[in-house]
């Protein structure tokens, strides 16, 4: 290790270690980047997202509250739901004039629970297609939800849920001579879910709890519910929680993660809700943003853009909205999240690192048409994201 | 500003459902390669490939789209400037069909009225979980006028004779004309020469 980095845990260790976390101190040291060492990180993002107050004293009953407090959400949405679902089969109860699964009416407990499976399977689709390059959300988790995957519980885990909903449809054909052949897709082996490995009852995949997380705050901000994209915020934060080297921290890390994701949604939902786009906190104003602070700090470049008509929606769409998750390798996306939670107005930073995303390539972009820039910015080139922070701060501190 | 390497630019648009395999189909086009492990397209996504049709070098310039509900007052900003329009939907997912005429709507309200349209049944190798009958889609096909092919991302199956056959009904409509501009607006829907047809 060398000293120089030794030294930087060491100043980390001493805002850490006081009584009272000084924010601004801290600030200042994760902007350059947090060590991984020691779960530094982990308990910097905590505090950074507002999860972790600044008097430590309060951490550890904080902590304990929001874990249980988790745990009923969990009860409340997956758990009794699933055991109701289980045990129509043995009594009917939950069939009766008033609710029932045709019941249209919008406080139907059956209604809900349809309208609950779409949003499921939305999330089902996109959370096993979650960082495909990496092995680790396919890998078991150390620490399974034991709330859910008790052995004695029969009721339907979301697991049961994906299965049945996926696979209760049948082809019904009939011929001319009124012959009714009905095909149904449960005899077959092979399905589009079986392409990814599922895991023996008893272990989940790390993608299942991620699927989890986002299912909970579906359920509770229905308002916004699951929007594509979602899986890619909290992606990087559950990975991070996940790999905390901290044994005693990384076992919550489903429960930290919901929080510290629900908070960093509080800031970044606007990006997800449509009828905001046009407003002054939607994607399209931030995406503006993109290129008239590019017109400041650098006219040619800007106007070569505007002049080839490409416009930010082609490429700032997807930077800003993931925070750049899908730009850089999952490490890197992590050192760039470092400084973003850092950034003491909130993702102003994030708007002039797609600016420097944008000088830096400034060259290319002058010399290509269309098509090439095109590429250029939707497979972005330079993979060094240091390069790339630091030339935002040089931006930002040329104002 | 580099030398034309084609005659005619195209710009064809990709939409459907999210999961029915828009960006399968297109990357099976434009790599020929099939991926199971594509992350979800977010806002928009954009191809090139060049094909040879009667003679001339066609350039086309295919924009993938996501399909989320969220993302349309992005995408449809796009439907304007395109000239051929694919509508993919997968034989294994009701659902994904049943939106086909929600998704005809939208073409009706944002893009060019002459806009090329066709209609596809992706991955039709799954036969043992398909729920939309190939009938089913011919029919709705027909309703509207448009061609219709069942395809399979995975198992290469009309994907290259789904783009060529769009691109040879958008060349049909073309008036013979000097090479466009490279200078692309997708947006304003004007700007590429020879698009604007004649009317028969």
């Amino acid at each position: 290790m060398s000293r120089l980095h030794q030294s930087r845990i060491a100043d980390f260790q001493e805002v850490l270690g006081e009584p009272t976390v000084a924010l601004a101190k801290l600030r200042d040291l994760c902007f350059s980047g947090i060590p991984f060492d020691g779960g530094l990180r982990c308990l910097c993002w905590k505090i950074l997202l507002n999860y972790l107050p600044l008097e430590k004293a309060s951490w550890s009953s904080l902590l304990k509250k929001q874990r249980d407090l988790y745990s009923q959400f969990l009860k409340e949405m997956i758990i009794q739901p699933g055991i109701a679902k289980a045990n129509l089969g043995v009594s009917r109860e939950d069939v009766t004039l008033e609710d029932h699964p045709l019941n249209p009416n919008p406080d139907s407990r059956w209604n809900t629970y349809f309208k609950d499976n779409e949003v499921l399977l939305q999330i089902d689709k996109d959370v096993r297609r979650l960082y495909p390059d990496m092995a680790f959300f396919q890998r078991p988790t150390d620490y399974p939800c034991l709330l859910i995957l008790d052995p004695q519980n029969e009721f339907e885990t979301l697991r049961k849920r994906v299965e049945q909903t996926t696979l209760k449809s049948q082809t019904v054909a009939r011929n001319r001579s009124g012959v009714t052949n009905v095909s149904s897709p449960l005899k077959t082996t092979s399905n589009s879910l079986s392409e990814y490995e599922v895991l023996p009852n008893g272990c989940e995949a790390h993608w299942e709890v991620v699927e989890r997380i986002l299912f909970i705050y579906a359920k509770l901000n229905p308002g916004i519910a699951y929007v594509q994209g979602m899986n890619e915020i909290v992606g990087p934060l559950y990975y991070t929680f996940a790999t905390d080297p901290n044994s005693e921290w990384k076992e919550h890390a489903e429960a930290d993660t919901f929080f510290c994701f629900t908070n960093l949604m509080a800031e970044i939902r606007d990006n997800f809700i449509k009828s905001l786009d046009d407003s002054q906190c939607g994607i399209t104003y931030k995406m503006e943003k993109v290129y008239s602070t590019l017109k400041e700090k650098d006219v040619e470049l800007y106007l070569k853009l505007q002049e080839q008509n490409i416009k930010p929606q082609f490429f700032a769409f997807r930077w800003l909205t993931l925070l750049l998750s899908q730009e850089f390798l999952l490490p890197d996306v992590i050192r760039i999240w470092d400084s973003l939670f850092a950034d003491d107005k909130r993702f102003d930073f994030l708007l002039l690192v797609c600016c420097a995303m944008l000088t830096l390539i400034r060259d290319q972009l002058l010399e290509g048409d269309f098509t090439l820039n095109m590429r250029l910015l939707q497979d972005y080139p330079i993979s060094d994201v240091h390069l790339i922070l630091k030339k935002a701060k040089e931006l930002q501190d040329s104002k | 500003m580099a030398k034309k390497t084609y005659d005619l630019l195209f710009k064809l648009l990709l939409i459907g459902d999210s999961g029915v395999g828009k960006t399968c189909v297109l990357f099976r086009f434009s790599d020929d390669a099939f991926n199971t492990t594509f992350i979800s397209t977010i806002g928009i996504d954009f191809k090139i490939k060049t094909v040879e049709l009667q003679g001339k070098k066609i350039k086309l310039q295919i924009w993938d789209t996501a399909g989320q509900e969220r993302f349309h007052t992005i995408t449809t900003s796009y439907y304007r400037g395109a000239m051929g329009i694919m509508l993919v939907y997968d034989i294994t997912n009701a659902k994904s069909f049943e939106n086909i005429s929600k998704w005809l709507r939208n073409i009706d309200e944002h893009a060019n009225e002459d806009v090329e349209r066709m209609l596809l049944g992706n991955k039709c190798d799954m036969e043992d979980k398909r729920v939309v009958p190939k009938a089913k889609g011919e029919q709705i096909a027909r309703e509207h006028g448009i061609r219709f092919f069942e395809t399979s991302a995975k198992a290469n199956i009309n994907i290259e004779k789904a783009f060529l056959t769009l691109a040879e009904d958008i060349l049909r409509k073309t008036p013979v004309k000097e090479p466009n501009s490279e200078n692309v607006d997708i947006s304003s829907g004007g700007g590429v020469t020879g698009w604007k047809s004649k009317c028969c």
